[in-house]
């Protein structure tokens, strides 16, 4: 009997000694301001909140909540807390990580948010929000003609959804250009130039939406590559080839009626605003043998500048794209081996690249990286700051024996914020090396010694 | 941070001179070995001095090919 108050009695006292998280009610947003960049048809939103906690026990963690359609849509969210005043404020990268909640109204998606260190009751941080939505500029018309504009629809809310109170709030949007078709008004709102301004709204409780509509001209290239498959080849020799096989098309409104030629080159500011014909490909430094080709050959239409911290090659696909219309091409190049291939400090060695696509404010909707390591290595692990899906293959190369281990990284729905370095590890010992002349020299030696068996075999039948 | 970075054992620089010589090299050394085998009768060859000379000439052979082939671009 006693020993079972005294189980009970610690149970209790476990169970209280357990830090209580606060729950979505003790965290306030005393202010928060947004802004919507929809200058291209990446959608940038920069949200500055000043969340104030007043609950009673410190909050590790806040939660953002984001629409069903926006959390398909989202390419990636990044937090920071800002701390100290005017010119000497720091900025410290906080922990970002999608998360459910059981009790989520109407399939709310949400992220999670740590922060750098658990926010005592009454205490208030700042935190600066970016989130990257793609896709969310649907085309209105479907469909037009050569000579048209492109409209499009964003779909957002004027207020902020959240989980907490919010105090006051403020959203501005910046459109491309001062052609907007239409945009629901919430009071109050209001437009000026490029910038249209929904708030300062008071008061607003948890988890509420106002959905409002923008209708507007974006004639920025809507440059989506539907499947881009980079290919990096590790040689110990001395180079890093890649190769990258890229389909792209126009993710605008859809071209309807003929493409006339003459109107195109004639009136190039009228005929074709949204089309787009010219790209670039940010590369490395010290790039060389960068070809440009398609299944038909050699694609002549491209200029490389080499640089001292970055190269760039402007490219044009064999005709412009409209709305709809497809490319497909290859882009290769080498690089030295000494500027991405390091060793470890115990002992490992490791690749470090940039991940994600050269090509500048493109959407890649599947991107797969493949890191061909040199035969004879072994234990190959990446390390990314972001979720990927990981795989392993084997690839057989020029004097391979066993096959060459491929790393295979493979990732939806990227942006060019995702352009950051990531690294491989594998092991390798450096004897390996020789296996590859020593193929060719055995085989010059079977040579040698075929002669010499034939030189020295007598088939003479006769006696001597 | 001061991670090393690893480069070729060989400077790549100098792949293409390192391949004209070691197969040149290796060419003179075939050419000694057929002209022993041809002019040495049955009796006077010498199976040692053979594979001596032939493996000599195929790791030089070997290498040669090695840098020709990292010389004219297909990094193996």
């Amino acid at each position: 009997m006693a020993a079972r108050i005294g189980i009970f009695a610690v149970v209790v006292a476990v169970f209280l000694s357990i830090p209580a998280f606060s729950s979505a009610q003790d965290l306030q947003i005393v202010n928060a301001e947004r802004r919507i960049d929809l200058s291209s048809h990446i959608v940038k939103a920069f949200l500055t909140l000043k969340v104030e906690n007043i609950g009673k026990s410190a909050a590790a963690e806040m939660l953002l909540a984001f629409s069903p359609t926006q959390i398909k849509n989202l390419a990636m969210v990044q937090a920071l807390a800002i701390t100290g005043k005017k010119k000497k404020k720091t900025y410290l990268p906080l922990d970002v990580k999608p998360t459910e909640q059981p009790d989520a109204p109407n399939d709310t998606g949400y992220y999670r948010v740590t922060f750098v260190s658990p926010l005592g009751p009454g205490e208030t941080v700042s935190l600066e929000v970016l989130y990257i939505l793609t896709h969310s500029l649907e085309p209105f018309p479907v469909e037009i003609t050569q000579s048209e504009s492109q409209l499009v629809y964003y779909h957002d809310s004027a207020v902020i959804l959240s989980p907490y109170h919010v105090k006051q709030q403020t959203t501005f949007v910046k459109t491309p250009s001062t052609r907007v078709e239409s945009f629901t008004s919430i009071e109050p709102a209001n437009r000026a130039g490029k910038e249209i301004k929904y708030g300062p709204y008071e008061n607003r409780a948890s988890y509420s939406y106002a959905p409002v509509i923008i209708h507007f001209e974006n004639n920025s290239p809507f440059a989506v590559v539907e499947e881009l498959v980079r290919e990096i080849e590790i040689s110990h020799w001395g180079s890093l080839q890649i190769t990258e096989n890229y389909r792209l098309t126009h993710g605008g409104a859809r071209h309807k009626g003929v493409f006339s030629r003459v109107d195109y080159q004639s009136k190039r500011s009228v005929s074709g605003a949204s089309s787009f014909n010219a790209l670039l490909a940010v590369l490395p430094p010290r790039v060389n043998s960068v070809y440009y080709r398609d299944d038909i050959g050699n694609i002549s239409t491209s200029h490389l500048r080499t640089g001292f911290r970055k190269s760039e090659l402007e490219f044009e696909p064999r005709y412009p794209l409209f709305g709809g219309w497809r490319a497909t091409f290859i882009i290769g190049y080498r690089v030295p081996l000494e500027d991405y291939l390091f060793e470890a400090s115990d002992g490992r060695r490791y690749l470090n690249f940039t991940f994600g696509c050269p090509l500048v404010e493109t959407i890649v909707n599947k991107l797969t990286i493949k890191v061909v390591l040199p035969e004879g290595s072994k234990d190959p692990s990446a390390i990314l700051p972001f979720t990927v899906n990981q795989d392993l293959q084997v690839k057989y190369s020029y004097l391979d024996i066993v096959g060459r281990t491929v790393v295979v990284l493979q990732k939806d729905n990227v942006v060019p914020t995702h352009n950051v370095p990531f690294q491989v590890y594998y092991t390798f010992k450096p004897i390996y090396m020789l296996a590859e002349p020593f193929m060719l020299v055995s085989a010059f030696f079977f040579v040698f010694v075929a002669s010499l068996a034939y030189v020295h075999i007598d088939l003479n039948i006769a006696r001597k | 941070m001061a991670a090393k970075p690893i480069a070729s054992p060989i400077s790549v620089a100098l792949y293409p001179t390192l391949s004209v010589f070691t197969l040149a090299i290796g060419l003179v050394i075939t050419a000694i070995f057929f002209i022993y085998e041809t002019t040495s009768s049955r009796k006077n060859r010498s199976l040692g001095k053979e594979l001596a000379t032939s493996a000599v000439a195929s790791v030089f052979l070997g290498f040669g090919s090695l840098f020709l082939l990292l010389a004219s671009g297909v990094y193996v």
